[in-house]
């Protein structure tokens, strides 16, 4: 018996989450990176120098991790892991309630930030948190019936911990705000920076990499031992790292934490360039050229904090740590992969409608990445030299061009959006196409 | 990559099981098969246990479609060619 492409996918779309759920994260995480650079672009003036307070590049700082990554990061798990573990999406109402709170907590916080509001700042930390730890047990009920992939389901278990450490010292940093002295502020801070951009986001964009980049690079599935390794490094030097900032043998502590972190990084990125070396598809465009910038950044990451931990130059070398880490690695990493799994997504959820899916290049708007492409990295060259020379002047003109390219995927999202709801062809009825 | 897939070869075209394979293996060993046959204008049948969801863009794009066949419940059997 042959089947139409509609009723064919039917009887799967309990894996797929309604279009409208994913694609509201999405969306969400679009208007922040464009709202980040607008406020990173008023604090300009503050940038090189920047050693922390509520002030613009806070906000900024802030609109990247919680409004961007952490925005996607949300997206793409609640759409790509009941996929992934084969197992039926509990709740549309959840992810719809967690993005309803999470979104304008993002904002508060922004806000509470940029204008100096630690009331804004509180309420949008506790919006937030109550949105992570929604999240946090769907994903744990993903994870708990998942089928195969140790090493994916390991880097998220273990990244929940680290959600866990980075939500507390979030709250107790808010607090210090208010006026409620929950933890010492540097203790609060160097647990809040290792767990949230190594512990949280890194291991969720690591465990990740695991299922896209094979994916994408049509290679075979990393070495799991060698991956599971490289888990148990990241999280080994996540502990010596928050050992190190209650104040036990602080700089021994962090040094074998940067040895080990190094490790888990060396490890993480010979498997994926293996995959890419081995891969049939070798022409992966423009979105992995931003994944391998990734890669660089964090791995220059790394190095930066040897210069922190060491108090080499520490005023510009913290600021350039943050820009390489978050900036360089993270959202350049997360922007490539986005460029791709988005095409592929609304080419997904176009074809349940039984209708010829289009092809995720041909709902792709190529000018508006190419542009974006250009903008994000001579914005971020142009924000790692303002922090060297301490240029107010070149720290807004970066800001400026990184605004310019977060138009430019703005207009990519929305070409994608309008040519998904584009008037479709009818299907031949004789033997609907599926794919 | 741990556990391979079957492979064999009859009338139909070239067979590949992937039943019990986590993801994302038994997408990649799907599209290394067509690819390995698509110069032949040849024909893939796919032993799959569940909907292959993010195999149909990725056929889309390299101008192949998928046809489901009559199998039995807990199998999804599929026949993958070039779109005319």
């Amino acid at each position: 018996m042959k089947r139409g492409g509609g009723a064919f996918l039917a009887g799967a779309t309990s894996r797929l989450l309604p279009m409208s759920i994913p694609f509201r994260f999405f969306g969400a995480a679009i208007v922040f990176h464009l709202l980040a650079w607008l406020a990173l672009l008023a604090g300009s003036s503050r940038l090189p120098r920047f050693a922390g307070g509520l002030d613009w590049p806070l906000a900024a700082l802030h609109l990247v991790t919680l409004g961007v990554l952490v925005m996607t990061a949300l997206g793409a798990s609640l759409q790509l892991l009941p996929v992934a573990t084969r197992q039926p999406v509990r709740s549309t109402r959840w992810p719809a309630a967690i993005w309803a709170v999470y979104t304008p907590g993002v904002a508060a916080v922004a806000l509470g930030m940029g204008l100096g509001r630690p009331r804004w700042l509180g309420a949008g930390a506790v919006a937030v948190t109550l949105a992570l730890l929604a999240w946090a047990a769907l994903m744990a009920a993903n994870l708990r019936g998942a089928r195969g992939m140790p090493a994916v389901v390991m880097h998220g278990w273990a990244a929940l911990g680290a959600l866990a450490v980075m939500l507390v010292s979030a709250l107790a940093l808010a607090a210090l705000y208010l006026g409620l002295p929950l933890l010492d502020r540097s203790t609060a801070l160097a647990l809040h920076i290792a767990f949230a951009a190594y512990g949280f986001m890194g291991l969720l964009a690591m465990g990740l990499s695991y299922i896209l980049v094979p994916m994408f690079a049509l290679s075979a599935t990393p070495d799991e031992r060698q991956a599971i390794a490289s888990c148990a490094l990241t999280v080994a030097a996540l502990g010596l790292a928050a050992l190190a900032a209650f104040g036990i043998a602080a700089l021994p502590l962090r040094l074998a934490a940067l040895a080990l972190g190094a490790s888990a990084v060396a490890l993480h990125l010979h498997l994926m360039l293996a995959a890419l070396r081995t891969g049939l598809r070798r022409a992966l465009g423009r979105s992995f050229t931003l994944v391998r910038i990734g890669w660089t950044g964090l791995a220059a990451s790394l190095l930066l904090a040897l210069g922190v931990a060491l108090d080499i130059d520490a005023a510009s070398t913290s600021t350039l740590w943050v820009l390489v880490c978050i900036g360089g690695w993270l959202l350049s990493f997360l922007l490539g992969m986005l460029q791709r799994i988005l095409p592929f997504l609304a080419s997904m959820h176009v074809s349940r409608s039984g209708r010829r899916p289009p092809t995720p290049s041909a709902l792709s708007a190529q000018r508006p990445l190419a542009l974006h492409f250009a903008a994000h990295l001579a914005a971020l060259a142009g924000l790692a030299l303002a922090i060297v020379a301490d240029s107010p002047a070149l720290a807004a003109l970066a800001a400026a061009v990184g605004t310019l390219g977060a138009v430019a995927l703005a207009a990519f999202f929305l070409a994608l959006w309008r040519r998904m709801h584009a008037r479709p062809p009818k299907a031949p009825s004789a033997k609907p196409p599926v794919a | 990559m741990g556990v391979e897939p079957k492979r064999w070869r009859d009338a139909q075209g070239e067979h590949i099981d992937v039943r019990g394979l986590p993801p994302p293996q038994p997408l990649v060993a799907i599209l290394r098969l067509v690819h390995e046959v698509q110069d032949d204008d040849g024909v893939v049948i796919v032993h799959h246990d569940r909907d292959p969801l993010l195999l149909y863009p990725q056929l889309a794009e390299i101008g192949w479609r998928a046809e489901r066949l009559e199998a039995d419940a807990d199998t999804v059997l599929l026949r993958l060619e070039r779109d005319p």
